[in-house]
């Protein structure tokens, strides 16, 4: 369509004869204002974090040209290790699972005690969801730390370390989900005079589920990740003897925990990938 | 004929301030089949979710089968609201269940927490659940899931679930205004046939004038918040209905095509 097709209202005409050379805005404003605001902002942050940090180029400049000497000693590839470097894999594999359906168990509750809509009382939701802010708030690694600082090196303290911020996560993204599905499922089953459970396990879940799935399916793949750093704090795993490869320089056997790791990684994310999109339809 | 329900001066004003209904006063006795006319925006859907507490009333009093709706306790209301079916203009199914599951959910109300949990419905609740799907043509419809019907059909599904909860009352808000015209028909034949046979007391949210007269024994109009036409459709003239959309006459010839 060419310009002069266009149909333009008499208001903006008159404006436009008013200010001839003005062009006619099309954003909203507010949100072009929003936008000009955080650009700002970060950029001034930038320069800011830029002078604070003492970043040294001769430090840097050292470190690229020794990247290719690292680099050939990890080219070695040793299989000694091969069958520990498999079970403790397995062992962070089993670590992530169990602490996760040890989560799954009290989202699924605790996610509609905090969601808005279906909250029993609004100020224990409220507590509800304050209590896991502050959950969330500290990094898993210290939840690990403290489990090993208690209870000691192991699986055990993995697992106990790494429900916390699983359990948090995933009433968060619940109960998202459950103020998302919104009042509609609500009121039908309020309108015929269901009870609280009723509504949860006959309304929300039925209408949730596939979604809840997803979730957690992604949040299985964090917790696999998340436990192989965690086994470098003492929470057992492929991670451990990772940082006991690191520690000695023993280069050939790290490359084969590093390649392990990925393709570990690498098939999860395929895996559940896959899930997901079966799940969506 | 005994009145079942009894609104006396309600009012309702949301937390912005919107006054959405002025001093309402209803009686609705029982099996009489009442449309509740009026421009989008003038509290017809304020006004029947206030009567099932979906919306909590300001003012005024709600009396249903002889107890104080809007004073009621949660383990009361939720006895009022079983005998109270509510169908809705989205249908408000839930999706992911099949038909039947979603008709039996109209037993719900009358059910513990763990039964309704377990999924423990009773036998002749079932036959009576698959009779009511059969008898508004749904029979082959039985196990899909929710999700694959289309819309008139998924509307049927929620006159059976309020009819399966054996009420006293319907209230139907906007059952018809997402529906094609052959469907409305369909679904407003169900409403009104189950309803009569029964003697169950309907009010029904309407915006089309000419569907309202054609089943209503009853007819009220609503405009900004306030009864202002209440009798038989017959009564209601040319006039008043002009003066009930003034200024929305274009919604009423919308739904009238």
């Amino acid at each position: 369509m060419s310009k002069g097709q266009m149909p333009v209202p008499e208001t903006v005409l008159v404006k436009e004869k008013a200010f001839a050379k003005k062009k006619i805005p099309i954003a909203h404003k507010q949100t072009r204002r929003q936008q000009q605001y955080f650009f700002i902002t970060a950029g001034i942050l930038f320069v800011i974090c830029f002078m604070q940090i003492d970043l040294s180029f001769t430090q840097f400049q050292a470190g690229v040209a020794r990247i290719p000497s690292v680099l050939e000693m990890m080219m070695q590839l040793s299989f000694a290790e091969l069958p520990e470097l498999a079970s403790e894999m397995v062992v962070s594999l089993v670590t992530a699972f169990l602490s996760l359906v040890l989560s799954i168990l009290l989202a699924v509750v605790l996610s509609f005690l905090a969601a808005r809509n279906t909250t029993p009382n609004k100020y224990f939701g409220m507590l509800l969801r304050f209590l896991f802010m502050i959950i969330r708030a500290i990094p898993a690694t210290v939840w690990v730390l403290i489990a090993v600082a208690s209870i000691g090196f192991g699986t055990m303290a993995g697992v106990l370390g790494l429900i916390f911020p699983t359990l948090s996560y995933l009433v968060k993204s619940f109960s998202a989900q459950i103020e998302e599905v919104g009042q509609e499922t609500i009121e039908a089953l309020q309108s015929v005079g269901a009870t609280w459970w009723h509504i949860v396990f006959r309304g929300l879940i039925p209408t949730l589920l596939t979604s809840f799935l997803a979730i957690t399916a992604f949040r299985f793949e964090m917790n696999v990740a998340e436990s192989v750093i965690l086994g470098m704090v003492g929470a057992g795993g492929i991670g451990l003897l990772i940082q006991g490869y690191i520690s000695f320089y023993d280069f050939s056997s790290l490359s084969l925990g590093i390649i392990m790791v990925f393709i570990t990684m690498f098939t999860l994310e395929f895996m559940t990938n896959q899930i997901r999109r079966r799940m969506s339809h | 004929m005994d009145s079942i329900l009894k609104v006396t001066n309600l009012v309702k004003r949301y937390n912005g301030g919107t006054l959405a209904l002025k001093d309402i006063n209803l009686e609705v006795k029982k099996g009489e089949f009442i449309a509740v006319i009026g421009p989008s925006g003038a509290g017809k859907s304020t006004l029947l979710r206030s009567i099932n507490r979906l919306i909590e009333p300001t003012e005024g009093s709600i009396e249903f089968l002889d107890q104080r709706i809007e004073k009621a306790n949660k383990s009361e209301l939720r006895k009022i609201r079983s005998k109270m079916g509510m169908i809705f203009q989205h249908y408000n199914l839930i999706y992911r269940s099949s038909v039947l599951e979603n008709v039996l959910h109209g037993r719900l109300g009358y059910m513990g927490s763990v039964a309704g949990v377990f999924n423990r419905y009773k036998e002749e609740d079932k036959q009576e659940a698959i009779m009511l799907l059969e008898k508004v043509g749904l029979e082959a419809e039985i196990y899909k899931r929710a999700d694959e019907l289309s819309g008139g059909q998924k509307q049927r599904v929620g006159v059976c679930r309020a009819l399966a909860q054996n009420p006293e009352l319907i209230l139907a808000d906007e059952p018809i205004a997402s529906l094609d015209p052959k469907s409305s028909a369909v679904v407003m034949d169900a409403i009104y046939k189950n309803c009569k046979e029964q003697g169950i007391a309907c009010l029904v949210n309407l915006h089309q004038v000419d569907v309202a007269k054609r089943y209503a024994t009853r007819i009220v109009a609503v405009k900004a918040g306030t009864i202002v036409f209440d009798g038989q459709a017959s009564e209601l003239t040319e006039e008043m209905i002009e003066y009930l959309y003034e200024g929305k006459e274009q919604e009423m010839y919308e739904s009238a095509n």
